[in-house]
């Protein structure tokens, strides 16, 4: 991306919370002093902290063209070999034994939008990503637990290290902690 | 609320109006051909058992499993199930007249038949009438009795009545599905005395729930427009209307494609005629059109949160499917029939269908309007919500 | 026109009868965590695990035999050529199915007493799939040309036979096989980053920790993740209705009388769910037990499923109902015989036997002090499990044994290996499960969490 000495010192600052609505506090808190590129992170999903981040959800999307895919596929796979590479009369049924064919169309239009979730959900969420700087963090194995965290990214273009902190700690985080990348 | 009275009795007085008026019609028809009459009154007749019987049923699910949706529709389908004895005067003419409708009930076309001979100690005339009575008698009381323990339960909303309610609900549920399964084998099955279907039960039992949701989301979403009882319709019940149309709608397709699939694979000549009739002569347009807009259009909208959440889009597509439902009895019945008239055929069915809906609907408003609109008090065990913290 | 205005009674206890109170964000994680990573590992275990591989030993030797001596060795003849293998092929199938209804259909309609048993319940599904996959491979006769069974380009240039309900279930099961993977595996990353946070030795934290893909808990992802899975649930919930449809279309594609009756589909998918759920039940009371889990695994749970029990029960008993009367009704010679045949033929007791196990003992479930009853909640689970198993018995060896031409009737008996195979897979079943409660969270962690109340706990140390 740029130059070694245009990056900043650290990743983020991370700050942690007991609760979710401290959380949702300091998001707005920050969101107040113009920062746009944050984190949350929580021991289970909230509505009320992703819209406070704020975030489009492209994953239906997705899936429906993988289960359109798969519709097509799986049709068009029998009627390719029933009627053209290997036409087989069995008891008399048309080649084209469409009603047949519906079941297997069926399976592959589930199979192919399932395998579109997951990894769709996992292509949009960076993963797997075995390392990642939070995990440097003492402490942010609560976030798995009973604790709430903010990262506030030095990739914002109004980031600034002190600032940033001072945001953070006029909310009154359990701890604050500077992530080193 | 006396306005919303006043509109709902302009309605009931429109509804009885045209009732009468395509009743006499069908009537007078009935003096040239009283067989084509019979056959469209049993359209009619099955349409409208359909609403009144599938409310019985939901009514019974809902005590069972409680949640939203079924106290947006309670009031509507407790009316509908006071239409019960009006559906059994409908069926007086098949009770008076079965010969006009079924092969098996002329003596002499049994006589020369075997299977209709060995079939005979089921599908004669009295044992049908006796039948009919019976399975009448079965759904007004137990209607009645859901109707009282309801109340009950409203009024004195504890857990023992609770638990009460649900006592016969379960039971309830079980004789429902299976009086409506020997109901639908007599009146419609039987219309071809040679077929059998073990999956016809089934069929017609998911189409009679599908039309009861469709009629009870329609006048649900209408009470959700007027004022003071506005108030009591959420979108979330309706959102979860619409998924409970979602499901039924694919059982419909489910079940119906089952059949297709295993009687189309076998290929017996005892089984394939039924479809043979119903995928040529024309009927095949029918066929193709309920596959679109019976299964595949609805089901596309309804997968969509948005059409679930606003009442009146999903009243829309209730409206579209509750005319598709008598195209669908249309095409399980009428192919039955040797018509020479086919238009002549189709106008008495459109007629039919008017007489029954609208003295149904008649009596169906009298019975919204004696009572409450809507229910406040939730039988049942208490529906889950989602636990997440939103 | 009067105003019914009764206030909808309030309803703390609901939330309470799914988990114990008291519970918090920190005493759910740390307790059920602690099942895996710290608890010391009960003899029990040890002896239950012992017994299962013992089993699958046993399996291995069976399947040894088989490889080398070919089907011979079974109890198949012509006509009966389907015997043990599509029994336990039908049997497992339909435990598995239980699973997936729980974890799906159950988030669908948002009942969150699901939360602390779906999990468990999606192993079991993978598990019973497992044992099911088996059955119809070492079927085939040549196992080792299974794959023929796939379309593939080869040098042959043949293609499978797509009209045949036997191809359709190779798609149904492999596609229900991996959709169940991913929906397990999906709801257990959060849990596995967990698992991570918490192991104490090296090891353990590395493997968890590759498991856990580098799950942080970020808001975003947490918001795709639920979607996805809900997705996969309104996915697998259509699917697992079509793979029994699939096997019943295995029987009623065919002419064979007592195969071929239309209610086959809905009415196996029902079989399905009332055999799964009793095998739920079979293992979530002892287990709750020896793992102190009741304050998760409640008597609504127990009391929930009795009745979904009930329920399918009554749907299966109505499609012997409905497939005797048709027999009748529909004037065949053929299906008169056949009814006549499963009652009062060679396989009669096994007949009655299954009306007992699944029409009349299920009955008792209507009381509600015998749902509320564990020995008899367990006892009447082992019966339906028992009572299934026969109603695929009766289905596939009553018909094919009297078909239409008496001279080539023949009486099915199982042989050793008959026996000895699906003993064996019982006890593949149990070993994984046995494995699967020891090395991750039985209950999801990450669901759990969801059903404590909002309100911040006393703070005490992770031990």
């Amino acid at each position: 991306m740029g130059v070694p000495v245009d990056r900043p010192p650290v990743f983020g600052v991370l700050a942690e919370f007991s609760g979710k609505d401290e959380l949702i506090d300091a998001i707005g808190h920050s969101k107040d002093h113009g920062y746009r590129h944050m984190e949350a992170y929580t021991p289970l999903p909230l509505h009320d902290v992703v819209q406070a981040i704020g975030h489009k959800n492209r994953l239906p999307l997705i899936v429906l063209c993988g289960g359109i895919l798969g519709a097509t596929v799986g049709f068009a796979m029998q009627y390719y070999l029933s009627v053209e590479a290997y036409p087989l009369n069995v008891g008399g049924r048309p080649f084209n034994s469409w009603p047949s064919f519906i079941i297997i169309t069926f399976e592959m239009t589930i199979l192919f939008a399932a395998f579109s979730a997951v990894l769709g959900m996992l292509a949009l969420n960076g993963l797997p990503r075995p390392y990642h700087p939070v995990f440097h963090v003492d402490g942010f194995e609560q976030a798995s637990r009973n604790r709430f965290f903010l990262l506030l990214l030095s990739r914002d273009p109004v980031f600034d290290l002190e600032r940033a902190t001072e945001i953070l700690e006029s909310r009154e985080p359990l701890s604050m902690h500077e992530v080193p990348f | 609320m006396s306005e919303i009275d006043a509109r709902l009795s302009k309605i009931q007085g429109r509804a009885l109006r045209i009732g009468s008026v395509a009743f006499v019609l069908l009537i007078i028809s009935g003096m040239a051909g009283p067989q084509r009459a019979m056959q469209s009154w049993l359209l009619g007749f099955l349409g409208m058992c359909a609403i009144g019987l599938g409310s019985l049923g939901l009514l019974c699910l809902h005590n069972l499993t409680g949640g939203g949706w079924g106290h947006a529709i309670r009031r509507v389908l407790e009316a509908a199930t006071k239409t019960l004895p009006i559906l059994a005067v409908f069926a007086l003419p098949l009770l008076l007249w079965p010969q006009g409708l079924y092969e098996w009930a002329h003596p002499e076309v049994v006589a020369a038949d075997p299977i209709l001979q060995h079939k005979a100690p089921y599908l004669n005339t009295g044992f049908f009438r006796i039948r009919t009575v019976v399975y009448f008698a079965i759904w007004i009381g137990m209607a009645a009795l859901l109707r009282s323990m309801g109340s009950v339960f409203e009024r004195a909303p504890s857990d023992a009545n609770g638990r009460r309610l649900r006592t016969i609900s379960g039971p309830g549920l079980a004789v429902f599905g299976l009086t409506l399964t020997f109901a639908s084998f007599d009146w419609g099955m039987s219309l071809e005395p040679h077929w059998f279907s073990t999956m016809y039960g089934v069929i017609f039992i998911v189409g009679s729930v599908l039309s009861t949701l469709c009629f009870s989301i329609l006048v649900a979403s209408w009470l959700a427009r007027c004022e003071p009882v506005s108030r009591y319709f959420q979108p979330g019940q309706f959102h979860d209307l619409g998924n409970l149309l979602l499901a039924f709608v694919m059982l419909w397709a489910y079940v119906g494609f089952s059949q297709y699939l295993i009687i189309w694979s076998a290929n017996l000549s005892e089984e394939a005629p039924w479809y043979i009739h119903r995928l040529g002569h024309g009927w095949q347009g029918l066929a193709l059109f309920l596959l679109l807009f019976h299964f595949a259009v609805p089901f596309l909208l309804l997968l969509s949160r948005k059409t679930k959440r606003r009442h009146a889009v999903l009243a829309g597509v209730a409206s579209v499917l509750l005319v598709l439902r008598f195209a669908d009895l249309t095409w399980l019945v009428v192919p039955a029939f040797e018509r020479t008239n086919p238009i002549l055929g189709l106008i008495l069915d459109v007629l039919a269908i008017a007489a029954a809906g609208g003295l149904w609907l008649g009596a169906f408003l009298s019975a919204l309007r004696s009572g409450p609109l809507h229910s406040v008090a939730p039988p049942g065990p208490a529906e889950a919500q989602p636990a997440s913290q939103t | 026109m009067s105003q019914a205005t009764t206030p909808p009674p309030p309803d703390e206890t609901r939330t309470a009868a799914i988990i114990r109170p008291g519970h918090s964000l920190s005493s759910v994680t740390d307790k059920i965590s602690k099942i895996v990573l710290q608890r010391h590992t009960p003899r029990g275990w040890f002896i239950g695990l012992g017994i299962s591989f013992a089993l699958v030993m046993l399996l291995l030797w069976s399947l040894t035999v088989l490889l080398v001596k070919g089907t011979g060795i079974w109890g198949l003849n012509i006509p009966v050529g389907w015997g043990f293998a599509i029994i336990n092929f039908v049997w497992w199938i339909g435990i598995g199915h239980a699973g997936t209804l729980i974890s799906a259909i159950l988030l669908l309609v948002k009942q969150d007493w699901r939360t602390s048993i779906n999990r468990f319940a999606e192993a079991m599904t993978l598990f019973a799939v497992a044992c099911a996959g088996i059955f119809p491979l070492i079927h085939v006769g040549r196992p080792w040309l299974a794959y023929w069974l796939l379309p593939y380009p080869n040098t042959m240039d043949m293609w499978p036979q797509f009209r045949s309900p036997l191809l359709w279930d190779v798609f149904a099961v492999s596609t229900y096989a991996s959709v169940s993977l991913l929906f397990w595996y999906v709801g257990l990353i959060p849990d596995l980053a967990t698992l991570r946070d918490r192991a104490k030795s090296r090891p353990w934290k590395i493997a968890y920790g590759v498991l856990a893909l580098g799950w942080r808990g970020a808001a975003r992802h947490w918001d795709r993740y639920e979607t996805a899975y809900l997705l996969l649930a309104g996915l697998a919930t259509p699917l697992v209705v079509s793979v029994h449809t699939v096997v019943s279309l295995d029987f009623a594609v065919g002419q064979v009388p007592g195969w071929h009756a239309t209610v086959f589909p809905p009415y196996f998918v029902a079989g399905a769910v009332f055999s799964g759920f009793a095998m739920v039940v079979t293992l979530a009371i002892p287990l709750r037990k020896v793992y102190g889990l009741e304050d998760f695994i409640t008597m609504r749970h127990l009391e929930n499923m009795a009745k979904v029990m009930l329920a399918t029960g009554l749907i299966v008993a109505y499609g012997y109902a409905i497939e005797i009367f048709t027999a009748w009704y529909g004037g065949s010679e053929y299906e008169m015989f056949m009814v006549q045949n499963r009652m009062k033929g060679p396989y009669a007791t096994f007949f009655w036997a299954l009306i007992l196990c699944n029409v009349a003992i299920p009955q008792l479930l209507w009381s509600r002090k015998i749902r509320n009853s564990l020995l008899a909640l367990f006892l009447i689970s082992i019966v339906v499990n028992v009572g299934m198993w026969l109603e695929r018995f009766v289905i596939v060896v009553t018909s094919l044994s009297r078909d239409f031409l008496p001279s080539s009737w023949d009486t099915y008996e199982p042989t050793f290996w008959d026996w000895s195979t699906y003993i064996g897979t019982i006890g593949l079943f149990l070993a994984l499960l046995f494995l699967f409660i020891r090395f991750l969270p039985m209950i999801s962690i990450a669901e759990m969490r969801m059903l404590v109340p909002a309100e911040e706990e006393p703070e005490e140390e992770e031990k």
